[in-house]
């Protein structure tokens, strides 16, 4: 499957929402995930499902503060890594 | 939960029957508790009376405070008798003088060590105290310790406790607007969505975890202080705390090799060396480190329950050789937890403890440590990054400083701890009074600073 920007963010998106953190309906793909409490065992375990779902492993080293301001910054970063394996 | 017939009861969650267990294994042969301590160092400014109307106010509206914690019938979970509760009886705040007018260096008052030797009778409610020691000097400042059973409070919750009784000191929180306590089953605990698991599905899961810990018997450890120590618990501690230049290399020099999202694991890695320094110079093979991470799994995003221990945990083994060299050490850290989480070791483990919920507490002890000889870890260690951050003043007074005191029993006999406040690493190193002579204390200290720092 080629994977859009787009579809990325969706993605990531609902997997926050549905499975990682609880969260009323003002998240959005824009809103700071530090600040709704996303820790580093949420952000492993967002990766292995992304892993799941696109057959890519985004090394977490790789990823920075910055990378995990939003699901749109972060679903970047997942594209850029798709693009490139 | 509230039942219009029966009694009203909050099961403890699996991690509170953990720790339950183990402060009855300290209970019987140690003849003290399993208790946790927050110390807060304020500057002048305190309002005590403040603090004793806020507990007073709270109290009602959290009866968990002082419930009894017990099995009804003997049977099912054990569980907080909410209905049993001490009305209206906030926990015990004291005011003390401290002995010399200002504060002796890092150095805490006496008291918070006596405080974690002492019993309480969570039988009957006796879970928090606090203590205020203020001194007379130039500072005007007080040292605020918060005592109480483990299962109460994790560190996360201990912190949002102390942000609590803040916010209702200034009027932006009323005392009774916490979520009420209520039953928290292994899905609410999991930290994730999806479906709901059969029984079947949950024992598969818990039998994997099972598998999982008693394959650490292959490399039998042995902790510093040796197995299953009966003797008098004995607790102290030692806070070392970086100075700001310092803690910024420190924190500069975690990110770089862990990674910022995993600063813990170069913390422990430290942690592991400073252990097997000691036992080089004692001349004596550890067998293998193994050590419990715990891992927050409180709802993210939301306020969650303040009074229960929500975190599971994620366990570490290395051998010694690996501990040779630091890198390397942080490398098998590093792929140790991502396997582990990859297994869903944090679901499963949620799921072994809920089920181990239901085992009387001795057996409970005994299974936990039998697969290691008697041996429940090599040492507790936790890192909870910055201490209440964006609190500048609890009740009118600077926080100088805070860190976490987490307890250990006698045996492993060693807890470590790091967190930061202001700027500054605070390292907090609990011990069993000897378990360590002052030699090893030194060596201990020498090789911590050393990994931290690189030098």
């Amino acid at each position: 499957m080629d994977w859009t920007r787009e579809a990325l963010v969706k993605v990531v998106f609902e997997i926050l929402r549905d499975e990682l953190l609880t969260v009323d309906e003002s998240f959005t793909p824009s809103s700071n995930l530090v600040a709704t409490g996303l820790d580093s065992l949420a952000v492993t375990q967002l990766m292995l499902t992304i892993e799941e779902k696109t057959g890519v492993w985004v090394d977490e080293s790789l990823l920075t503060p910055e990378m995990l301001e939003s699901c749109e910054s972060l679903a970047d970063c997942v594209h850029e890594q798709l693009a490139g394996s | 939960m509230s039942s219009s017939r029966g009694p009203e009861l909050i099961p403890l969650t699996g991690a509170d029957a953990f720790l339950r267990a183990f402060d009855d294994e300290i209970r019987r042969c140690n003849r003290a508790n399993h208790i946790s301590q927050l110390v807060l160092r304020l500057g002048p400014g305190f309002d005590v009376g403040s603090l004793r109307k806020i507990l007073r106010e709270i109290t009602p509206a959290n009866p968990i405070l002082s419930a009894p914690v017990r099995r009804r019938f003997g049977l099912g979970p054990p569980a907080y008798r909410i209905d049993k509760a001490g009305r209206g009886v906030p926990p015990r705040l004291q005011v003390h003088d401290a002995q010399s007018p200002e504060r002796s260096g890092p150095g805490v008052p006496p008291l918070f060590f006596e405080r974690l030797n002492e019993r309480h009778s969570i039988r009957r409610g006796d879970l928090l105290r606090l203590d205020a020691v203020r001194y007379s000097g130039g500072t005007r400042g007080t040292d605020l310790a918060l005592s109480w059973a483990h299962m109460l409070l994790d560190g996360s919750g201990s912190e949002e406790f102390v942000r609590f009784l803040d916010a209702c000191a200034r009027g932006e929180r009323r005392p009774d607007s916490l979520s009420r306590a209520q039953s928290l089953g292994p899905a609410a605990q999991s930290g994730r969505g999806g479906p709901v698991l059969s029984l079947r599905q949950r024992g598969d899961l818990a039998r994997e975890w099972q598998t999982h810990m008693e394959g650490f018997a292959a490399h039998p450890l042995r902790s510093l202080s040796g197995p299953r120590r009966r003797v008098r618990q004995a607790l102290r501690y030692h806070v070392l705390t970086l100075d700001p230049a310092q803690t910024e290399h420190v924190v500069k020099r975690a990110v770089d090799q862990a990674g910022f999202l995993t600063p813990m694991l170069f913390y422990m890695a430290a942690t592991i060396r400073a252990h097997y320094a000691v036992f080089q110079a004692r001349g004596v093979d550890p067998g293998s480190f193994v050590v419990p991470l715990p891992v927050s799994v409180r709802p993210k995003g939301a306020e969650g329950e303040i009074f229960r221990t929500q975190v599971s945990l994620l366990w570490f083994q290395v051998l010694p050789r690996q501990a040779d060299d630091f890198q390397g050490l942080l490398e098998a850290l590093k792929e140790q937890r991502l396997a582990s989480i990859k297994a869903g070791f944090v679901e499963s483990g949620i799921h072994a403890m809920d089920f181990a919920r239901y085992a009387p507490k001795r057996v409970y002890a005994y299974v936990a440590r039998r697969s290691l000889r008697g041996e429940l870890c090599s040492f507790f260690f936790a890192y909870t990054a910055d201490f209440l951050p964006g609190l500048e003043h609890f009740l009118g007074a600077p926080i100088e400083n805070a860190f976490h005191v987490p307890p250990v029993p006698p045996s492993p006999g060693s807890s470590t701890a790091l967190s930061l406040r202001g700027g500054r690493l605070n390292v907090t190193h609990v011990y069993q009074e000897g378990v360590f002579n002052a030699a090893e204390h030194h060596i201990f200290r020498d090789q911590l600073r050393t990994d931290l720092l690189g030098e």
